[in-house]
């Protein structure tokens, strides 16, 4: 499993017992390990508020005021300073509250080939008042920015890219806002165990399929003209999009897979691990494995996989499909 | 103009040339670039925080600053309306020559200085236009904002008074909303609604600006050099020629103010004394450096009064003769210079420096007309008779023969002033040779000046010992507020005459023009002079208004602008606060601090708990579900909550509809808020919620 991002915060030299109080310490402050049950409400204990570079700049001019206002005895310039600290500490507290109480469920993790997308599903409610401009963001996913309205809730998808097969866990999330003015930025860490299922990547230009049975040659079936259309049968959930009839979907007169004469004829494939060359690089076996299941499955051929270790039997479908993905995914040689 | 110069990048000039710099650094993502509508927002905050600003500058400066910020907003509508063509940009070396402009506008403005307080404030406010001009990053709009910020005080140099304070109201609220803008990419920040938020914020932080202004430690002495600039200030000075009294009196500028402890004294006792006069060349009357203390006056039944005395650049303090002692300072005078003031021995009140901003003094005063000489000095000093006016100096001797005794003698004089044809007049002719000859046998037309002069001079003609005290005389009583006010047109000048062993008060003035002294300068001088307007006696509209302006400003100066290092310690000890356990104060600050964060968090849910009621209206009506084992799903929307509900009670399928569509339509829909449609919709949601039976009741009828 995907260990959480490095840390830079480095462990200081510290005497044993201290050092644990602070292994923990960390662990619940800064949450690099996937702590957090479900659902998780933001409470002040795990927010935390600190000026952006804007505030910051804003506080130094403000400091500048000050001594002017100081050195010129000027009463007014005291409270044009004052108020704008006011404003300061009432604009915390706004962007304290602006995160303050969100309820943030994980839903659940997508799965994709290696080199596509992952999605992590989140679920933000707001409770009684409109969050505006929350910002979700985790190691390496692209930032996701929403305004989260009053009462229902809001689905959040944070898009990371799928590095290599086996899970890929989403990491912590940081949820920040710096509504109302930006001058706050307001944070909370989140780390769910939420794991996403990544398939090994396909072989580019893998082998054609191996026979192991009579049929039609397979480089035949991958790609057929209108003339080898055999006829239509119903949509069987599993059924490759390539091969569903858009047209008859299109018209409005139901879901078809277009059968091909090719295709029928197919039968089962077996994907045997110990079948390829010998010498051939794991990875490699278990990317031209994959690149061999897409092949049957486009091929509309029930396959079979043997791996050292387990077996999975001839079948075809979504969910066969993605056994015998998620069986090359998890594999370890 | 080198392509270089003029090549379009995403940086602004200084970062540009920067980047190309030895610390240049290589892939730099390109920072944020100001959109149209946050390069408006800027442009109103620079506006908004030059405009109180302007009228304190010089006209071309102030012209110069604000066409700067206008030609970007300009240029900015401008592309945006074009977005093909390539963006107007003002060449870096038009900016220079901008900036090389502004400094010499400065330059030109200032005598030729650059530095110092004023001429800085003024090549700011220019600044602010040139960067604005070449501003292409977010990070130029928080520079501009703080610098906007920055220049919210700076008006308050010139002037403090509650029309500065308004002026700057407006650039603070749009400073909240622009910084929204620039911390907002997308989608636009609404302009009514982001003002409105930025002046929530404000309002919010009021209670901690009060609290940070009472107890913020304040200095009693500058932190750097204050600047010399002093501008040319109406009001006495330490010298008096013909005519400059009755120019100084044609102002209606406020002097002092002043809040008696008991009843006021009549009008006839209101002499404010200040410089006293006693070197005289035959034409002008001048002060002579003093030494303290006076000679002690009885202090029976002296009264106790507080003068707000405006900014006069003069050290002299006014006081009521005759001052027992002198002043306690209590507010404004942060100075230290100012606060050492004397009682010198010609009873004048005398600040080591002059007085530059609205000071406070408590004062006490035997009203009297006489005193002890406390030095043998003065006197000696006030007898001298200087060369010219022959003529006077024949008649001091005609009168002196017939009038022996002293005090015979100054009343003949007096009675002269009253019987022979003597004028009083704010426009008196000018006299320019012997003028108390001319004044005495040619004119006979004078203001007070005039009058003192020529009494003062017959007297040491004669050999008695006199001087010249100028001062204001009279006030008048500002019934909002009940206190005096005493202009520059009460300015006055009378005599003391040393006469038995104790300096003596004389007016001549109030020997040709009595009602001057009961009554004040408009019902003595003639129809058609040119009293000031505040002046006169006349009650109308304009007066009675500009006397509850003028109760505000008292107030103004005395509770803020006067709120200095010895207000400050007053009102803490008056708080009962102890400043000298420092733990405490800091503790009991973070406390207060603390409570008001507390009481805006709750007042703020509190207010959303109200506005949102639908809300409430239906998460209690998905509470109630839920409870009935039908919980929503995190998915799911009002909508098809609604459904699955329906289809599990279809006997509720009306008033589960009911609650989805209206709290959808509240919620999502475009029902105005506070409308009648939408009143109309959540008191059908509210119906509907209460038709919902108990969860145990629901779960019961399941099928």
């Amino acid at each position: 499993m995907a260990t959480p991002s490095p840390s830079a915060f480095t462990r200081p030299a510290a005497p044993s017992w201290l050092g644990g109080w602070w292994q923990r310490k960390r662990a619940s402050l800064f949450r690099h390990t996937p702590g957090d049950g479900r659902p998780v409400v933001l409470r002040h204990s795990r927010i935390y508020v600190l000026p952006t570079r804007r505030g910051l700049a804003l506080m130094a001019t403000l400091a500048v005021m000050l001594v002017a206002s100081l050195n010129y005895a000027l009463s007014l310039g005291f409270v044009v300073t004052f108020l704008l600290a006011g404003m300061l500490g009432a604009a915390l507290l706004h962007t304290f509250r602006n995160i303050a109480g969100l309820t943030v469920t994980p839903l659940g993790a997508g799965e994709a080939f290696a080199g596509g997308t992952l999605s992590y599903a989140l679920a933000l409610a707001g409770g009684t008042h409109p969050r505006v401009a929350v910002r979700l963001a985790a190691t390496g996913a692209g930032e996701v920015v929403v305004d989260v309205p009053a009462g229902t809730g809001l689905h959040v998808s944070l898009a990371r890219t799928a590095e290599r097969r086996g899970r890929q866990a989403l990491g912590r999330v940081t949820l920040s806002s710096d509504y109302p003015v930006g001058l706050w930025r307001a944070w909370a860490y989140l780390h769910f165990p939420l794991s996403g299922l990544v398939f090994p990547a396909p072989e580019p230009g893998a082998p054609p399929l191996p026979g192991g049975s009579e049929g039609p040659d397979s480089r035949e079936s991958g790609r057929s003209d209108a003339a080898d259309l055999a006829g239509l049968r119903t949509y069987v959930a599993g059924d490759p999009l390539s091969r569903v009839a858009w047209k008859a979907v299109a018209r409005g007169s139901g879901w078809y897979t277009k059968q091909f004469d090719g295709a029928s004829g197919g039968g089962p494939v077996a994907l045997d691990w110990f079948e390829l060359p010998e010498g051939l690089d794991p990875e490699l076996r278990i990317a031209r494995l994959t690149a061999w299941v897409l092949a049957a499955e486009h091929a509309a051929r029930p396959f079979g996989l043997r791996l050292p270790g387990q077996a999975l039997t001839a079948a075809s479908g979504r969910e066969h499909r993605r056994a015998v993905l998620k069986a090359l995914a998890l594999f370890e040689p | 103009m080198s392509a270089a110069v003029t090549t379009a990048g995403t940086g602004s000039t200084f970062s540009r040339l920067w980047a190309r710099g030895p610390f240049a650094r290589r892939a730099v993502p390109p920072p944020p670039v100001l959109s149209l509508s946050q390069i408006r927002w800027i442009g109103a905050l620079l506006i908004a925080a030059q405009l109180p600003q302007a009228p304190w500058l010089p006209a071309w400066i102030a012209v110069f600053g604000i066409t700067l910020v206008g030609l970007r907003m300009v240029f900015a509508t401008r592309d945006a309306r074009r977005p093909q063509a390539t963006p107007t940009r003002i060449p870096s070396w038009a900016l220079v020559v901008f900036a090389v402009a502004a400094a010499w506008f400065v330059r030109a403005s200032f005598g030729g200085h650059l530095a110092g307080r004023d001429p800085s404030v003024a090549f700011l406010f220019i600044l602010v236009g040139i960067k604005f001009l070449e501003a292409r990053t977010r990070r130029d709009g928080t520079l501009l904002a703080c610098l906007a910020m920055f220049m919210l005080i700076t008006p308050f140099l010139a002037n403090q008074s509650a029309w500065a304070a308004l002026a700057m109201l407006p650039a603070l609220v749009i400073l909240g909303a622009t910084l929204e803008a620039l911390a907002r990419t997308a989608p636009l920040v609404a302009p009514r609604a982001a003002l409105k938020r930025s002046a929530l914020l404000i309002a919010q932080g009021i209670p901690l600006a009060a609290i940070l202004f009472v107890v913020f430690p304040r200095l009693s002495a500058p932190l750097w050099g204050l600047p010399q600039d002093y501008a040319a200030q109406t009001g006495l000075s330490d010298t008096m020629s013909p005519g400059m009294i009755s120019e100084l009196s044609q102002s209606d500028a406020v002097a002092f103010r002043v809040d008696f402890d008991g009843e006021p004294p009549p009008p006839a006792q209101r002499y404010w004394r200040g410089p006293v006069l006693t070197r005289f060349d035959g034409r002008t009357w001048s002060a002579i450096p003093q030494r303290g203390p006076g000679a002690p006056v009885d202090a029976q039944g002296a009264i106790q009064y507080t003068v707000t005395l405006e900014p006069s650049f003069k050290p002299w303090l006014f006081a009521l003769e005759q001052a027992v002692g002198p002043p306690q300072i209590t507010g404004g005078a942060d100075d230290p210079g100012a606060r050492s003031v004397q009682l010198t021995a010609d009873r004048q009140i005398v600040a080591r420096l002059p007085v530059r901003e609205v000071t406070r003094y408590v004062q006490r005063s035997a009203l009297g007309t006489h005193f002890a000489s406390a030095s043998d000095l003065d006197v000696r000093l006030a007898r001298a008779l200087p060369p010219g006016n022959p003529r006077a100096k024949a008649l001091a001797a005609d009168l002196r023969a017939r009038y022996p005794d002293d005090r015979e003698y100054a009343a003949a004089i007096l009675r002269m002033f009253h019987d022979e044809a003597f004028v009083y007049t704010l426009t008196p002719p000018l006299l320019p040779t012997d003028p108390v000859d001319m004044f005495l046998f040619d004119e006979r037309r004078g203001f007070c000046e005039h009058f003192a002069s020529a009494f003062t001079f017959l007297l040491r003609a004669a050999g008695i010992p006199a001087r010249v005290v100028t001062g204001y005389q009279g006030g008048e009583i500002n019934p909002r507020g009940g206190y005096m006010i005493v202009r520059q047109s009460d300015a006055h000048a009378w005599t003391e005459a040393y006469i038995d062993g104790e300096w003596r008060r004389y007016d001549p003035t109030a020997a040709v023009a009595p009602n001057r002294i009961e009554r004040g300068l408009s019902s003595a001088v003639g129809a058609g002079e040119p009293v000031p307007l505040f002046a006169r006696l006349e009650s109308g509209w304009l007066k009675s208004m500009q006397l509850a302006v003028d109760a505000l400003n008292h107030a103004w100066e005395r509770d803020v602008i006067g709120f200095n290092q010895s207000r400050q310690r007053e009102l803490w000890r008056d708080l009962r606060l102890n400043t000298d356990n420092a733990p405490w104060v800091v503790g009991s600050l973070a406390a207060v601090i603390g409570a008001w964060g507390a009481v805006l968090l709750a007042w703020m849910a509190w207010r959303r708990r109200t506005e949102a009621r639908e809300v409430l209206l239906w998460q209690a009506a998905c509470a109630r579900l839920a409870a009935a084992g039908l919980p929503r799903q995190p998915h799911e929307g009002p909508l098809d909550y609604a459904a699955r509900a329906a289809a599990r009670w279809p006997q509720f399928g009306i008033a589960f509809n009911a609650i989805a569509e209206s709290y959808a339509s509240l919620r999502y829909g475009d029902v105005e808020p506070d409308s009648k449609a939408s009143e109309a919709l959540l008191a059908t949601l509210a119906r509907a919620v209460d038709v919902l039976p108990a969860p145990r009741a629901l779960r019961a009828t399941a099928p």
